[in-house]
């Protein structure tokens, strides 16, 4: 099996945008290839193109070719789009990892992306009806997470002593690390009292513990190792471990909503792949759709004890001169989430961090971890990254 | 030529919310036909007896499709409760009451909670199943069209002073 590495990566301005799903998708391309001179669309053999709410929102299908197309992008190896929601992004890195480290493929663009604003405002809300169990979840009004997240944080907070001005403290944060990411959807920093005070959306979750709906695309480039040194100049950064697991999707066989045993599952293979523990990550970006599920996904992914996600971000563990960073680049709090691109983007970060070459790097980094669940908190994907020695 | 007319205002509506109902579309009908008769069930396999929920036509434990419909309780316990203020699909009006409950002994499920005053459910509360009729579903066989009727269900505070 040979070693898989990420060599180049770049997005398109993500936000309330002006522009449709095949023109995000040209800007975060062309944003890609730029960001690594040395490789060009003429170097790619395969192309995965992530993207969940594509056939709705933007009325298209058979993406991954119209992509290609727009790209100038030939494959030869695999052309083809995949979906899981909000982790479409990790999960076409995963596929196309696979695909080079088993020789099927050599230099392979995953693309992802959405266009989650459309002329009608609900079209975003009434699609994840879809996101869910439709015709046992969906129907009760249940689209993605605000209400199960909200009852998540209710149970979090009287098991564990968890606090809103906690959740509200991972806001807090990941909008000011938000600053490093010039692409992101927002950039203003908030204070402890603006979160707080914030317009309820489902109790005790307000307008700053939610992400919102964003319009984005994100690219990076996977090669393998010996085209990898070909292609790039700068410090290789290789994926070395990655795990995905669901356990049940409907909301009638979740065994137990605080406690999230895939994302256990899944972290620890990828981590046991990737030969370390939760204490070598130094950098992660985790899947912050709302500030209680950071809480949790410190406490699964064993960046602290079962219970202790509160006062982990409390005391600063989670931020730049922590434990472990998290959410560098502003997460999507701060970046925003447009479903197909997030995985990407974390992965586009993560690379920087380990070249040392971020907007506010994390010193010493030797391995960067990225994490999404999807559904209703139904599947988990994990990914370990690790720059050479 | 504008176009098509469910372009006209009706651009979002175009998500059915509920199942798909009628024996010509799906396979567990029975489940719609005991909603209408105020009945909440779903499956149990007859070879290894598992109880699942959504229904099923394969048993996902033994991979059986030798099953039966069970008769699930229709009184269950609130476990944690939360009312949707912004954002919610359309098709449904804010505030949305939804609520974590337990149907004893056999599942934990989310659930919409109707006829309720917004605010007033609380972790311990009995709630109480209720079915009925939704939206048709406009089938077409031939060149007709034809309104199969559908049912769906939610539940409702037992206590009369959380009603609304």
């Amino acid at each position: 099996m040979r070693n898989v590495c990420i060599i180049a990566g770049g997005m398109s301005q993500w936000g309330v945008r002006q522009a449709t799903l095949r023109e995000l998708f040209q800007e975060a391309g062309k944003a890609c290839f730029e960001d690594n001179p040395m490789v060009t669309n003429k170097d790619i053999d395969g192309l995965i193109v992530a993207s969940a709410y594509t056939e709705r929102l933007a009325t298209q299908t058979h993406l991954a070719p119209l992509v290609a197309e727009h790209l100038g992008i030939k494959t030869r190896s695999v052309c083809a789009r995949v979906e899981l929601l909000c982790a479409s992004g990790s999960s076409a890195i995963i596929m196309a990892y696979s695909l080079i480290k088993a020789g099927v493929a050599d230099v392979v663009m995953v693309a992802g992306g959405e266009k989650l604003n459309t002329p009608q405002k609900w079209e975003a809300f009434y699609s994840q009806l879809c996101s869910v169990d439709h015709d046992y979840d969906g129907a009760h009004g249940l689209g993605l997470p605000p209400a199960a997240l909200a009852m998540v944080a209710k149970l979090h907070m009287k098991k564990y002593g968890t606090t809103e001005e906690q959740m509200a403290m991972v806001s807090v944060k990941n909008r000011r690390n938000g600053l490093n990411n010039p692409k992101g959807q927002f950039k203003e920093c908030i204070d402890l009292n603006t979160a707080m005070c914030a317009k309820v959306v489902a109790k005790p979750l307000k307008l700053y513990d939610c992400c919102p709906l964003t319009d984005g695309a994100a690219a990076v480039i996977l090669a393998s190792e010996e085209k990898a040194k070909q292609l790039t100049d700068r410090p290789l950064v290789y994926i070395m471990g990655t795990g995905q697991c669901t356990l049940y999707n409907a909301s009638a066989n979740k065994v137990d909503w605080t406690s999230w045993e895939a994302l256990r599952i899944a972290s620890q293979k990828a981590y046991s792949e990737a030969g370390i523990t939760a204490r070598d990550i130094k950098v992660a970006q985790v899947h912050d759709c709302f500030s209680i599920s950071e809480i949790i996904e410190y406490e699964e992914l064993g960046f602290c004890k079962k219970g202790e996600g509160g006062p982990f971000v409390e005391s600063g563990q989670s931020d730049f001169g922590g434990q472990v960073a998290v959410n560098t680049d502003g997460g999507l709090l701060s970046c925003g989430h447009p479903f197909g691109g997030t995985g990407i983007r974390q992965g586009i970060e993560i690379m920087k961090q380990l070249q040392g070459r971020a907007a506010k790097n994390v010193e010493g980094a030797q391995f960067g971890l990225t994490h999404n669940f999807s559904g209703m908190i139904a599947a988990q994907t994990v990914l370990v990254y690790g720059r050479e020695k | 030529m504008r176009g098509i007319s469910r372009l006209e205002g009706k651009y979002a509506v175009t998500m059915d919310l509920y199942p798909p109902q009628g024996k010509e579309f799906t396979r567990i009908q029975p489940f719609f036909d005991n909603l209408k008769e105020g009945r909440f069930t779903t499956t149990k396999c007859k070879d290894c007896g598992k109880l699942s929920y959504p229904p099923r036509v394969v048993c996902p434990e033994c991979l059986s499709e030798n099953l039966d419909w069970f008769e699930l309780p229709k009184e269950a316990t609130v476990v944690v409760p939360v009312v949707e203020e912004i954002g919610v699909p359309i098709g449904f009006e804010t505030p949305l009451c939804l609520a974590m409950i337990t149907l004893e002994g056999y599942f934990t499920f989310i659930t919409r909670i109707i006829n309720c005053k917004p605010g007033s459910l609380e972790e311990g509360d009995k709630v109480r199943f209720v079915s009925y009729e939704v939206e048709p579903f406009p089938a077409e066989f031939g060149r007709e069209t034809v309104e199969i009727k559908r049912y769906y269900f939610a539940f409702e505070p037992v206590d009369e002073n959380k009603r609304k």
